[in-house]
């Protein structure tokens, strides 16, 4: 899927990333709560050029009965790419690729969720990436996260996601495909702003431990900014034009 | 489909009186189809695509055009697939895994309706016979369900590929390698159009929405293309149809056919 | 707004204090936080959070729609629009006298029926118990059923009935109000029943907006051109 660039200038003598960007800087973001009809909850996302559409059913019977839980309701993530949404066209079933993505997005999902008032349910969370273009997992857990609370889930808090990484030994905020192919390092990280817990960090790359540190504050702050979208969804679905 | 939920009974009865009246349950007349609305280029990375709303069921097409290896004994002829997938999201029955019966019937004939219509002609994607040929992939993804996955996906399908712009390749040191310039319309020949048609008692309603999708006894899916030929056929639930109902159901999809094949003509030109 | 109610989404703080959480909100150190998508309210000593969006948790006593999915020789399963499934035994329509070998479940309700039934019994180790021996419940045989959310029933009802009062008097048409949000409708009327479908569906879509009542006035005040 496209080899590194050793031509591509990633960071200009002026501080300017590859797609016109400043260092601290985030691609365009669209957040909406809602759209879809049979869905219990869903939400769609524009994270830069990644579109991600976010389905979510439950709490509801468990299929087979022996996957359910007596104590608790159990949450289920799905994240799947469709054929069209990337460079190469991929093949419908699940890669391995996709299968780890789902494991890791409802693991930062579950501290959130408050599933033990569904005992013997579960809560299906299916993401479908309908264009890629870098950052799709961070992208993902963010509408996610908006779907639940459009769904009714009861949660401790949102979870909002973003990828900072280094290009240039320069640390970055918010890596887009380019930059994750052929830059030093990217690190997707997932946060509950109100509980100020980091519940997805993955890591891809070689970090001192100074630029590890100031990669995950530069993630952090990214994440709180997505924050603010994902309570502007919710608020202009569910609350109209009125604030308070 | 046989993934449907239970439809209420009252629901079912008040369909089969209204069109004892003539009348549908949203107030369409009996051969009337829904609004249709087509965007075009809804995946911009992709070498075409288009999202289609037909009433609230909403499906998504995206072409990817690509270098593949041709089939053994097929060497002068490209590649052309449709596959269509309904997505865990689009209704609470749906389940991840392998596809049902009814979502591979859904696949095969929506591919037909577009393959036996000749609109993509594979004889043309060759870039070196028996080494390397042009694929086109046709990927049809169901987003949300009110009934007739198969229209929604044909036409997904079909105003995909109107609007599919296609590199031209040349093989270079033996791999096929893009030509600078060389970007084309993907070239079509026909319009293939599927209507679909259900039967409710003794009625025969076109483009059964979610409800009437329920309540119908048996539905068939005819194609046609521009020159208003007859292209492909399914037959599928559980009843059977009158002969002369099937031929009343051929001429519905000549005339309703037709129709559609005006909006889909008008989506091709407002993209080139 | 009043001071003391405000939008919220799960991860706010309602406020800090002692103040008892109850509904939809939980305490996180000396804060009360919202778990949900609502409206907060605060009172003397307590803090709860009003949900706009989720489904049917059942209550006991609360009168519900519920739609026949299957039944067993021994029991029917019924959708009530919730995460659980109601579940309905032989007995209830029966009686005592019940007997596998006499009494055949599908006589008295088939899949697809939809009935007026009661909560009887509900907590989370088990699936709700439904009821519908009693006068006002049982098999509907006519009407439409219109879904809506179950957070927007209180505003169906209105204050004191107000607003269904107001829907029912308007187009002849005779509303039951299942908690779970589903609605069945009947009516002499075509024009009536399509018009108090229409009222239903319009507090669905605006409950928050403040001259709702107005608005649903004026719409069923005009007449039909055809």
């Amino acid at each position: 899927m496209g080899g590194r660039d050793a031509t591509m200038v990633l960071l200009d003598e002026n501080g300017i990333r590859c797609d016109g960007r400043k260092i601290d800087e985030p691609r365009k973001i669209m957040i909406k709560a809602g759209g879809l009809k049979n869905a219990d909850g869903s939400a769609y996302i524009e994270f830069g050029d990644n579109k991600i559409l976010v389905g979510v059913y439950g709490p509801r019977d468990v299929h087979p009965k022996h996957m359910s839980n007596t104590d608790t309701g159990i949450l289920r993530v799905r994240y799947h790419m469709e054929p069209f949404s990337v460079d190469e066209r991929k093949r419908p079933a699940p890669s391995r690729r996709e299968i780890e993505i789902s494991k890791v997005i409802k693991e930062a999902l579950e501290p959130a969720v408050m599933l033990e008032k569904f005992p013997r349910t579960a809560v299906d969370v299916f993401i479908e990436v309908l264009q890629a273009d870098g950052g799709t997992r961070c992208a993902a857990l963010t509408a996610a996260s908006v779907a639940l609370a459009d769904a009714g889930i009861p949660m401790r808090d949102m979870v909002a996601a973003i990828a900072s990484g280094k290009v240039a030994d320069t640390i970055i905020l918010d890596v887009n495909n380019e930059e994750d192919q052929a830059g030093q390092a990217d690190m997707p990280i997932g946060y509950m702003p109100s509980l100020k817990k980091i519940t997805l960090l993955q890591l891809d790359g070689v970090l001192t431990p100074e630029e590890y540190k100031e990669c995950v504050d530069v993630g952090v702050k990214g994440c709180e900014v997505v924050y603010e979208l994902q309570k502007k969804a919710l608020k202009d679905k569910y609350f109209g034009n009125r604030s308070d | 489909m046989a993934s449907v939920s239970v439809i209420d009974e009252l629901k079912k009865a008040q369909i089969l009186e209204l069109l004892e009246q003539g009348k549908r349950i949203d107030g369409r007349a009996l051969d009337e189809p829904r609004e249709i609305k087509i965007e075009i280029n809804a995946i911009p990375k992709a070498n075409g695509s288009a999202r289609v709303h037909l009433g609230d069921t909403d499906v998504l097409c995206g072409v990817k055009i690509q270098p593949d290896r041709p089939f053994p004994d097929v060497g002068d002829k490209g590649m052309f697939m449709c596959t269509a997938e309904l997505l865990p999201l689009s209704h609470p029955t749906v389940e991840t895994g392998p596809p049902r019966d009814d979502v591979i019937e859904l696949a095969r004939v929506v591919d037909r309706g577009i393959r036996e219509s000749h609109m993509v002609d594979v004889s043309q994607l060759v870039i070196e016979k028996d080494k390397s040929v042009v694929g086109v992939f046709a990927d049809v993804v169901a987003i949300d369900y009110d009934g007739n996955y198969f229209d929604a996906c044909s036409y997904a399908a079909t105003a995909a590929l109107l609007t599919s712009k296609t590199p031209t390749w040349e093989m270079v040191d033996d791999q096929p390698t893009v030509v600078e310039g060389g970007e084309k319309q993907l070239p079509t020949s026909t319009i293939p159009v599927s209507v679909t048609m259900g039967k409710i008692g003794n009625h025969i309603v076109v483009d059964p929405n979610g409800d009437e999708w329920a309540s119908m006894d048996c539905r068939v899916t005819i194609t046609t293309d521009s020159d208003g030929h007859i292209v492909a056929l399914q037959k599928g639930g559980s009843d059977g149809f009158t002969q002369d109902e099937i031929n009343e159901c051929g001429d519905l999809s000549i005339k309703v056919g037709a129709k559609i094949r005006e909006q889909l003509k008008l989506a091709q030109q407002e993209s080139q | 707004m009043a001071d003391r109610r405000k939008y919220v989404i799960p991860g706010d703080v309602v406020t800090s204090g002692p103040f008892r959480p109850e509904q939809n909100v939980m305490l996180e150190g000396n804060n009360i936080i919202a778990t949900a998508v609502g409206i907060s309210e605060i009172y003397e000593d307590s803090v709860k959070v009003i949900p706009l969006t989720g489904k049917y948790i059942p209550k006991i006593d609360d009168l519900v729609i519920g739609k026949v999915i299957s039944h067993t020789s021994l029991s029917w399963e019924l959708d009530v629009n919730s995460c659980y499934v109601g579940f309905l035994p032989a007995q209830d329509v029966f009686g005592r006298d019940f007997s596998t070998h006499v009494d055949e479940l599908s006589s008295k309700l088939k899949t697809g029926d939809l009935v007026a039934a009661r909560i009887a019994n509900f907590d989370r180790t088990r699936d709700p118990l439904i009821t519908i021996s009693d006068r006002d419940l049982g098999k509907i045989d006519e009407g439409i059923l219109v879904k809506i959310s179950p957070s927007k029933v209180p505003r169906l009802i209105g204050k004191k009935g107000s607003m269904i009062q107001m829907i029912e008097m308007a187009t002849n048409a005779a509303v039951t109000i299942g908690q779970n949000g589903w609605v069945v409708v009947s009516c002499d009327t075509a024009e009536g029943l399509s018009k108090a479908k229409k009222a239903i569906e319009m507090v669905n879509e605006k409950a928050h907006i403040a001259n709702l009542t107005d608005q649903i006035k004026d719409m069923l005040e005009v007449k039909d051109e055809s």
